[in-house]
Parts: C-alpha cells; sequence; structure tokens
C-alpha cells in the first residue's frame, strides 16, 4: 500500500483506503471516487503541483492536489491476475 | 407548505457539467449561465415557460455531485429540494459518464417526488463507444429517461413531454431496495423518528440522511432536542460502521455506488479501448507538465491582445461622435444647469457605451470562449502550485479569472469554494484583480501616454501584489487550505450559440446593474461641478491627494467617483482638470500619472463590488476589504512616489 503521491505512473491502480478528514473523504466520494475503483495517474506538473487522475471505473478525471493525493492509499493492479 | 402561485414548480438538478444549465437555456431561452467548468451556476434562476398550454415554473440549480452538500453552492439545491417541494424534479445526467452520475439519480429517487431523467450528451457518450439501452435503464430506475443532446435542442420536446405526463402522474411508487441489512438498519431509525420530527421527504430518506450527516452539526443539534433519537442514530450508525468496517456514511454511498454501477452495467455496453480522439490528444498538450504552462502564458497573453486589438479602434470610433456631440451640446445650451444635467447624461451613458463595452464586450465573449471548451479547469490545475504559495489552490483560479472581466461576477462565483477561509482570502483578494474598467484606464492612460510596455510592466507588478497580498492574508489564518479536488471535465467543442448567449446574459447584468450607478454618479458629479460643491471635496481631500500623493486638488473628487465605477475616475478627471484627452500630459507630470494610476487602480473597491462582498461574504469582510485596498493604495502610491520622485 503506498500513497497516490509514490505510485508509479505506468501502472494501474486501485484505491484501498482514504486517510484524510470525513469533508474530504465524503467529497471524493460524491465525485465517484470509492474503494477498489482502477485509476491511471495521467499528468503530474513539474512544479511539484497537483496529480491528474484517471478513474477508468467511472471513466472521470479528477485534478488532486497534493496534500489530498498524499491520503489517498493505493496499490498497484497486477495485470496478468 | 403552501404553494406561492398556482403554477407548478419544476427544478432542473444535475451534476456539475451534465448541460443542465444548456437544457434550460434551450427550454427557458436566455436566462441560465452555463460553462464548462464545474459549478458555475452558482445562483439558481427562475422562468415561466408555456408547454403544450400548461404554463411551467422552470428553475435552474447549481450543480450538485450529492445532496450532501460540501460548498455553498451545493447549499441551493438542498433548500429548493426540502422546503419549496417542487413538483417535478428533471435530473439532467451526463451520459458519458454515465455510472457515477446514476448515484445522484439514485438520491433523488429516494426522495419520492415526480422525476424525469434526461440523458445528456449522448452524442459524446456515443463517441466514447457507449450504447445506452434507454428502455431498460428506464425500467431499472423506474422513472421516464429521454435521451438529450441539450446544445442541439436533440429530445427537448420529448423531454418536456414526458415531464408533463409525470406531472400528472405523480410520484410512480418504485422503490430501489439497498442491501438487506443496510435496509434493515434505516428502517430501525426510520422506527425511531418521533412522528412530529420534521421530516424531509419521506420518513426512510430523512433517516438515511440523519446517518450519513456531518457529525458535527447535526448530532450536536440532535442531542439537545431528542436524546433518545440521538442514541438510536448511534447505534445504528455503530453497527453500520462494524459490519462493512468503514464510517457508516461511507457505508451509505457504497451502496448507492454499488447499485449505479450495477444498473450503468445492465443497461449500458462499452466498447472499451476506442482510438484517442483528436480532442484527447490536445487535452494531453494542454495540461503537458511543460508545454501546459507555455500554452497558459499564450493563452493569455492572446486573450489580452485579443481584446486590446478590438477595444483600441472600437473605442475610438464610438469616443468621436460623442465628443462632437457634447461639443455641439456646449455650444447650443450654454452654461446653464441645463447643460451640465445634459452633459452628465451623456457622460454616463456614453462613457459605458465608448469606454467600457469595447473592452468589455469581447472580454466577456473570450471568457466564455475559455469556460466552455473546459481551459478554466485546466487553468485551475495548472496553476494549483503557485496558488498553494499564496495560501490558497487552484479552484481560485476560476474566479481569478473572472475578475479580469468583472470583480462582481468573481465575488459571486467565489460559491464554489468548499472552504470558508478559502472565500474569504479569494475574496479580499479579487478587487486587487484589474477589471475591465480598471484595465481600460490602464491602458488609457498608462499605455496611452507612456507606452505599450508601461501598460505591462504595471500588469506585471499587479500579479505580483497579487502574489504577495495572498501571502500576508494567508498568514491571519491558522488553519490550511483544504487542497484541490476539481474535476477536470472533458474538453468541448463550444457552441457559438451558446457562448453568444453567455455574453448576452453577463452583458444585461452589466447594464441592469452598473451602467444606472454610472449615469447617476456622472450626474451628480455635473451638479457638483455646477454648484462648485466639487471644490470643498477637494479641500477636504487635499491632505491626502496633495501632500500626501503630490497631485493636482482637483483630482481629489474623481477619487469619490472612481468608488461608484472605477472607470468614471477616468472620464472625471478629464472633466475635473477641464483638459481635452489629447493634451493631459501638458497638465501633469508622468509621475503624477503613474502614482495616480496606482492609486486609482487599488484604492476601495468599486460600489458593486462592496455591495456583492457584503451580500455574498458578509459585512465584515466588505468592510475589510475596503480598509484593505485603500491601506495598499496609499502605501503602494507613496513609495511610487518616491522611487520615481514627483
Amino acid at each position: 500500500m503506498i500513497s497516490l503521491i509514490q505510485a508509479p505512473h505506468d501502472k494501474p491502480l486501485r484505491i484501498v483506503d482514504f486517510k484524510g478528514g470525513h469533508g474530504i473523504h465524503r467529497r471524493l466520494l460524491a465525485l465517484g471516487l470509492h474503494k477498489n475503483h482502477i485509476i491511471e495517474l495521467d499528468s503530474q506538473s513539474i512544479f511539484r503541483g497537483p496529480v491528474l487522475i484517471k478513474d477508468v471505473t467511472s471513466d472521470i478525471s479528477v485534478a488532486l492536489g497534493r496534500g489530498i493525493a498524499q491520503k489517498i492509499m493505493v496499490e498497484i493492479v497486477d495485470e496478468k491476475k | 407548505m403552501t404553494k406561492k402561485n398556482s403554477y407548478p414548480d419544476v427544478i432542473f438538478i444535475g451534476q456539475p457539467n451534465s448541460g443542465k444549465s444548456t437544457l434550460f437555456n434551450a427550454i427557458a431561452g436566455l436566462k441560465a449561465q452555463t460553462s464548462n467548468f464545474p459549478g458555475t451556476t452558482v445562483a439558481h434562476t427562475h422562468s415561466k415557460v408555456t408547454i403544450e398550454g400548461q404554463v411551467l415554473n422552470i428553475i435552474d440549480l447549481p450543480g450538485t455531485y450529492s445532496l450532501n452538500p460540501s460548498d455553498p453552492a451545493e447549499r441551493v439545491p438542498l433548500v429548493h429540494l426540502f422546503h419549496e417541494k417542487p413538483d417535478l424534479i428533471i435530473n439532467v445526467l451526463d451520459a458519458s459518464t454515465l455510472g457515477r452520475s446514476l448515484e445522484l439519480t439514485l438520491e433523488l429517487i429516494e426522495l419520492e417526488y415526480p422525476l424525469v431523467v434526461a440523458l445528456n450528451m449522448v452524442d459524446l457518450a456515443e463517441k466514447k463507444g457507449m450504447e445506452i439501452d434507454s428502455k431498460k435503464l428506464e425500467t431499472l430506475l423506474g422513472v421516464p429517461v429521454v435521451l438529450t443532446v441539450a446544445l442541439h435542442g436533440r429530445g427537448v420536446k420529448e423531454l418536456l413531454h414526458r415531464a408533463l405526463q409525470t406531472l400528472e402522474k405523480g410520484w410512480s411508487g418504485f422503490r430501489i431496495e439497498w442491501s438487506k441489512d443496510v435496509e434493515e438498519k434505516v428502517e430501525e431509525l426510520e422506527k425511531h423518528i418521533p412522528e412530529d420530527f420534521p421530516v424531509v421527504a419521506n420518513r426512510r430518506f430523512t433517516a438515511a440522511k440523519m446517518i450519513e450527516a456531518g457529525k458535527l452539526l447535526f448530532d450536536d443539534m440532535l442531542k439537545d432536542i431528542n436524546p433518545p433519537l440521538k442514541k438510536s442514530l448511534d447505534e445504528v450508525r455503530q453497527e453500520l460502521e462494524l459490519m462493512h468496517n468503514a464510517p457508516a456514511y461511507e457505508v451509505i454511498a457504497a451502496e448507492r455506488h454499488h447499485l449505479a454501477l450495477k444498473i450503468f452495467e445492465e443497461s449500458c455496453r462499452v466498447e472499451r479501448g476506442k482510438r484517442l480522439s483528436l480532442l484527447e490528444k490536445v487535452d494531453d498538450i494542454i495540461l503537458h507538465p511543460l508545454l501546459g504552462y507555455v500554452i497558459l502564458i499564450l493563452v493569455f497573453l492572446g486573450f489580452f491582445f485579443i481584446i486590446f486589438k478590438i477595444g483600441n479602434p472600437l473605442e475610438e470610433l464610438l469616443l468621436r461622435p460623442l465628443d462632437s456631440l457634447r461639443y455641439t451640446l456646449s455650444l447650443r445650451l450654454g452654461g446653464g444647469v441645463f447643460f451640465y444635467l445634459v452633459d452628465g447624461l451623456l457622460q454616463g451613458v456614453g462613457g459605458g457605451v465608448a469606454i467600457v463595452l469595447p473592452y468589455f464586450l469581447p472580454l466577456l465573449f473570450l471568457m466564455s470562449f475559455l469556460e466552455d471548451i473546459g481551459y478554466l479547469a485546466r487553468a485551475g490545475f495548472l496553476m494549483d502550485t503557485f496558488m498553494h504559495r499564496i495560501g490558497l489552490h487552484g479552484k481560485s483560479v476560476s474566479p481569478f479569472i473572472l475578475g479580469f472581466g468583472c470583480n462582481v461576477p468573481a465575488v459571486v462565483s467565489t460559491r464554489i469554494l468548499e472552504s470558508r477561509r478559502d472565500r474569504i482570502i479569494t475574496a479580499l483578494m479579487i478587487p486587487f484583480i484589474p477589471c475591465a474598467a480598471r484595465t481600460t484606464i490602464i491602458l488609457a492612460l498608462v499605455a496611452f501616454y507612456l507606452g505599450p510596455l508601461w501598460a505591462l510592466g504595471f500588469y506585471l507588478f499587479n500579479i505580483i501584489l497579487l502574489g504577495i497580498l495572498g501571502r500576508v492574508i494567508s498568514l491571519f489564518f491558522k488553519t490550511p487550505s483544504p487542497g484541490l479536488i476539481l474535476e477536470i471535465p472533458s474538453l468541448k467543442i463550444p457552441s457559438l450559440k451558446n457562448m453568444w448567449r453567455k455574453t448576452f446574459f453577463e452583458l444585461k447584468s452589466f447594464l441592469k446593474f452598473a451602467w444606472p450607478i454610472l449615469i447617476v454618479g456622472s450626474v451628480v458629479l455635473a451638479f457638483l461641478q455646477y454648484f462648485h460643491f466639487d471644490r470643498y471635496l477637494n479641500i477636504i481631500l487635499s491632505p491626502l491627494v496633495e501632500k500626501a500623493l503630490g497631485l493636482p486638488q482637483e483630482l481629489g473628487v474623481t477619487l469619490v467617483f472612481g468608488f461608484l465605477r472605477k472607470e468614471l475616475s477616468l472620464i472625471m478627471m478629464l472633466q475635473a482638470l477641464d483638459v481635452g484627452y489629447t493634451d493631459l500630459m501638458t497638465i501633469i507630470s508622468r509621475q503624477q500619472l503613474i502614482v495616480f494610476t496606482v492609486f486609482i487602480s487599488f484604492f476601495i473597491p468599486c460600489l458593486s463590488t462592496v455591495a456583492i462582498l457584503w451580500r455574498e461574504i458578509g459585512k465584515k469582510v466588505a468592510l475589510l476589504s475596503m480598509a484593505l485596498n485603500t491601506g495598499v493604495a496609499v502605501i503602494l502610491s507613496l513609495i511610487v512616489r518616491i522611487i520615481i520622485g514627483s
């Protein structure tokens, strides 16, 4: 389990947990980012900026500030399985 | 609750970017504002329409992701849903994000109100390889589903037809159940809700919302008014949390989520792996970690370049007949009070037309273009890093950019920010953004007399000032910004019709709100001059104007009127000094010109901005903003005066 910030760019990831407060968690849920969703890291701006993720399960793109990305725990999906 | 009138209320509700406002516009005409930025309809719009002989009161609400609000804009729909009980809900969905969008639909179905689903942007969904079976969806949801493409008016007629049918029939009686264990717990709590409890929509919905509700506010209130109910609520929450190993609100959200996904999978076939569309390739470049910033800079340089290229000749074209008209009038009417009245009127009306509109109109149009293609959200993403340095995050970028047009809608749009802290900081900074009116002053004074490079320098200086101010203001807030969570909508090819509509809408609100102030201000100034009252004002202000700033005493009165509308200061500057536009430099020096521009740009937000700050954020912030702006303006003008030494 790693945070979204540490996750690699070229592999599909699965959301495992949220470490943040309730408010932020609710907001992410409302946007359609749930546990077990498969996501991809799209782009990361050069100045240690926000991360852009694409939720493959619900087919949406969301920009997340680094503070929030740090609180989203993911695991790398083993494609062979 | 009793009804206000006999016409049925029909509300449009949907997630941000579902094309709700576009659909609403297609039905109501030039009313709501739409764009491709999550959360642009921040206030709601009413309209009366006649459909098949039936008059309906239709209401467009701000987009909301769920019925658990997290920002002030999202609270508006709730007030409407719960207090003004609509007769019919039209739920607008973005078909291309069907799975996610259905979660709100399921919540709306729980309300047990008459409901029709408009599955919008089906063309986009088809392009993404989605094949939606609307009949199947209708059976699964138990409500009418109509496929629409609001932008082209497709499906609108059928939607209205089925809406009227549903209005007549009422709630379908169809319920969608959650998994057994969750359903049982909700039912358990439902039994504990006393008969006289202020139930929202129905008892099941109320119970579910209580479980979901934010712990802080709601629970404290409940503890006071009904301790036994609070106890059973705690028990139910605890049991749910134990059973599912997740917070109770997540359990409920997950129920809706799984249902939504199931319905989505049963009613929609997705052909995966479609080729990257051209727009997606463009998007990769726009959001590129390096190229993205180059494009961002080019977009904004181009943005202002176009506005000036259009505005400048247009302004000259419009000013000429105005000047000759004034000249003719002064010959005909002499120097009597009647001339002052007519001249004041002319200055106000003409000032609006000839000075503001040439810049304002193209600015509004380009802004709506940037919004509609979806660039504002992307700018928010790219700018997030820099915004963090000044204590905010990327979502504040959109209000800031709007501020370059006019500060008033910019302040309103701070509603999209979730935290009060971010709202206050953003709102305090907006009055320092040079709006179209101040841009006019900078161009007409600095660029015209000192050259375009000076104007560019002035802009740079202004942006640096914004950065410093943001940092300083955030020092006063202990809590950090909650951080950026911003949906990036897919890039869209904008519709010219939509852009014109929006431009027209903004223009109309400018004409209604600001122009009258401009006209009245000009007339009042004319009278003040006729009665030589302006002299007293000038004398009162002379310690500031003459002693501190080193400006001609006559300019005192123009500052007072800059409070009404910033561009008034420019018009009145010439009026007060009694010189023609081209002869200004014979009376004042370069240094004085710069000090004047600095002072007028930053000092006190205009009356309309103060009014909107007062209404939107509160009295304290409005007063603070006035004090802050004036303080900064005085300090900066003094520094500038010392540096260039007048």
